[in-house]
């Protein structure tokens, strides 16, 4: 049966090559832009993790993705600890880690954490190697899977952030979020940093953020509306408020991604439907011959389902075998920057084949519905 | 086996009613060759159409083995078809991407026949068209004549009990035209199966043991053939 369906379609060489190049261009560009969705998805799911596991508490005005204007004064992690329910509350100064742009996603960081009670929420990630920062900390640091593979640096290694040599203690395991692209420090260290960046600011006892922790059982919304209400002058971001923002950011892409499947449907499916029309018409007289000797609608209607699905898995198959090389290469080319803006996951690949399949069937149900209800006479009088 | 009773076919062609076949009672029985002969529009072919159960009457009724065929599904109809009618056509109607021996193979496997199977019967029904030797040829490497024999044989793949054949030799040379008919006449000898066959040719006529004539979609005449047994032999090349 599939080895006539192929000799078959086999029979208009052009047609069915020029077809299934339709599909193929689509499904490229779906399975390009699912390899971007993807890398995306990743960081996002990495960021819910950090973002929702605490409170942050950031100036008015600022955002959860920086934008900072303006910082805290450190009074208010006093404050803010002074809030029943709150078990710490660190505050934290970032700073980027050069003063280039990092291009696509998130940033490099320097993040300075107030170590005398920070441990916990260093410890919201994963430690793979060495150790977290501890109080008394000084000249060192703790980096993120993606610094560590730049810096190729492990525990013991000195890296250089701004200019200043740093004793690698621990590399994080990868979140796939914007954790990886931090550099941990002390607080302290991190504002010299920045005074030695920007020496005509004085800046003493800030912070860009605090990140505060409830205490065990304590409701981190409830929580978050306390602070509201006790600590003048701040935002607070609850977990609920920080997924909300993150899922803002994917839905965007998520659009984007649904209208490029959509014009894929459209220009495939048409192209698929055509060529399958002029096939049946071309072919009344064998489906005449076939019903005539006991071919039942049923497998003629499945011959022709089998054939257009069989163009939508040959493109679909090239279309992303085409877009995971391109992906592969795009990545290669921005991998000395330390940056890949694609990934390529199980849904990335099986996607857009399925994608093609199911438009490939389900373009053929007219021509094939068209096939199987001729009727023998009238289909063998054809010429 | 098969029987019509007042069957009749009508089309319409824009306001104009036209009667291929205008009440026609016809018997025929097992293991007959038969021809069907008239004009052109005397509805033979259309009367075949009804017989083979490609085609369903107007009116009156068409009988298979005592089984009215209006009563039937059209899935019972493709079965039936199937399974005790074979067709022969004038254009040979070969699938050009199959070789000869999956061209005969065709209606067993809709009949869902273990594949081993229906290789040995397609070479076997090749065989007794004389083709066995031509097995993997497809039918653009054939010959009219040689293309006909792979559908005659395809028709008897499925041993039916009624082979109906429309202008079978329609595209022959004389040559390939008695060598068609001189096999089909061989086989309903040799295997009693019923051949009933729609032609405007003479010659093909004056094989078979009985000759139905059409005119204006009725019955004409229905008389005794010659039973030719030889009738191309001395007939020059035409």
């Amino acid at each position: 049966m599939l080895k006539y369906i192929v000799r078959n379609m086999w029979r208009r060489k052009a047609r069915t090559f020029l077809t299934v190049f339709g599909i193929v261009v689509g499904i490229f560009a779906l399975t390009v832009l699912g390899g971007l969705s993807a890398r995306l998805t990743q960081q996002v799911n990495g960021a819910r993790s950090w973002f929702t596991s605490k409170i942050s508490v950031v100036p008015e005005g600022s955002s959860l993705f920086g934008g900072g204007e303006g910082y805290l004064p450190l009074s208010k992690v006093a404050e803010i600890e002074e809030v029943p329910g709150v078990k710490s509350a660190v505050a934290g100064f970032g700073l980027t880690l050069t003063n280039e742009s990092s291009g696509f996603g998130s940033p490099e960081l320097i993040v300075g954490a107030d170590l005398t009670r920070s441990s916990d929420l260093l410890n919201l990630v994963d430690i793979g190697r060495g150790r977290i920062l501890e109080e008394g900390d000084r000249g060192k640091v703790v980096l993120g899977s993606v610094l560590a593979e730049k810096f190729s640096a492990g525990p013991g290694d000195i890296v250089d952030l701004r200019g200043r040599a740093f004793e690698v203690v621990g590399v994080y395991r990868p979140t796939l979020s914007a954790v990886d692209g931090f550099a941990f420090i002390s607080y302290e260290e991190a504002l010299d940093l920045f005074r030695a960046a920007n020496p005509y600011f004085q800046v003493e006892d800030i912070a860009a953020t605090i990140d505060v922790l409830p205490q065990p059982g304590v409701d981190m919304e409830e929580l978050a509306e306390r602070i509201r209400g006790e600590v003048q002058g701040v935002r607070v971001i609850s977990p609920r408020e920080a997924e909300k923002q993150i899922g803002q950011f994917s839905l965007i892409f998520n659009a984007i991604l649904l209208g490029i499947a959509f014009i894929a449907l459209v220009v495939g499916g048409l192209s698929i439907i055509n060529t399958m029309v002029m096939s049946v018409s071309e072919r009344v007289r064998e489906i005449g011959l076939k019903k005539a000797i006991g071919a039942e609608t049923r497998s003629v209607l499945s011959e022709y389902l089998l054939e257009s699905s069989l163009i939508g898995l040959s493109g679909g198959t090239v279309g992303t075998a085409l877009g995971v090389v391109a992906i592969v290469l795009l990545n290669r080319a921005t991998a000395s920057s330390n940056v890949s803006v694609f990934a390529v996951t199980p849904t990335v690949v099986a996607g857009p084949v399925l994608f093609a399949v199911v438009l490939g069937t389900l373009a053929g149900v007219f021509p094939a519905l068209r096939a199987a209800r001729l009727k023998p006479v009238e289909a063998l009088r054809e010429d | 086996m098969i029987e019509t009773r007042s069957v009749r076919k009508t089309y319409r062609v824009g306001e104009q009613e036209i009667r291929a076949v205008d009440g026609i009672d016809l018997s025929i029985g097992a293991g007959e060759f038969l021809s069907i002969v008239g004009p052109s529009g005397s509805g033979k072919t259309t009367l075949l159409h009804l017989l083979g159960c490609l085609d369903a009457p107007t009116s009156g009724q068409v009988l298979i083995d005592g089984t009215d065929t209006s009563t039937l599904t059209p899935t019972e109809l493709t079965r039936l078809r199937r399974e005790r009618i074979g067709f022969v056509f004038q254009e040979f109607n070969l699938l050009p991407v199959l070789d000869a021996a999956e061209n005969v193979e065709l209606p067993l496997r809709y009949m869902k026949v273990h594949p081993a199977e229906r290789r040995r019967r397609a070479l076997e029904a090749l065989e007794q068209v004389g083709l066995a030797d031509r097995a993997r040829n497809r039918p653009s490497q054939l010959s009219g004549g040689e293309q006909q024999r792979v559908a005659i044989a395809r028709a008897l793949v499925t041993r039916p009990s009624l082979v109906l054949a429309d202008e079978p030799t329609g595209e022959l040379d004389t040559r390939n035209t008695c060598l068609v008919i001189e096999l089909m006449r061989d086989l309903n000898r040799e295997t009693g199966q019923t051949f009933c066959i729609v032609t405007h040719d003479p010659l093909v006529a004056s094989y078979t043991r009985r000759v139905i004539t059409l005119r204006d979609g009725r019955i004409a005449s229905d008389l005794p053939g010659e039973e030719a047994e030889l009738a191309c032999e001395g007939r020059p090349e035409v």
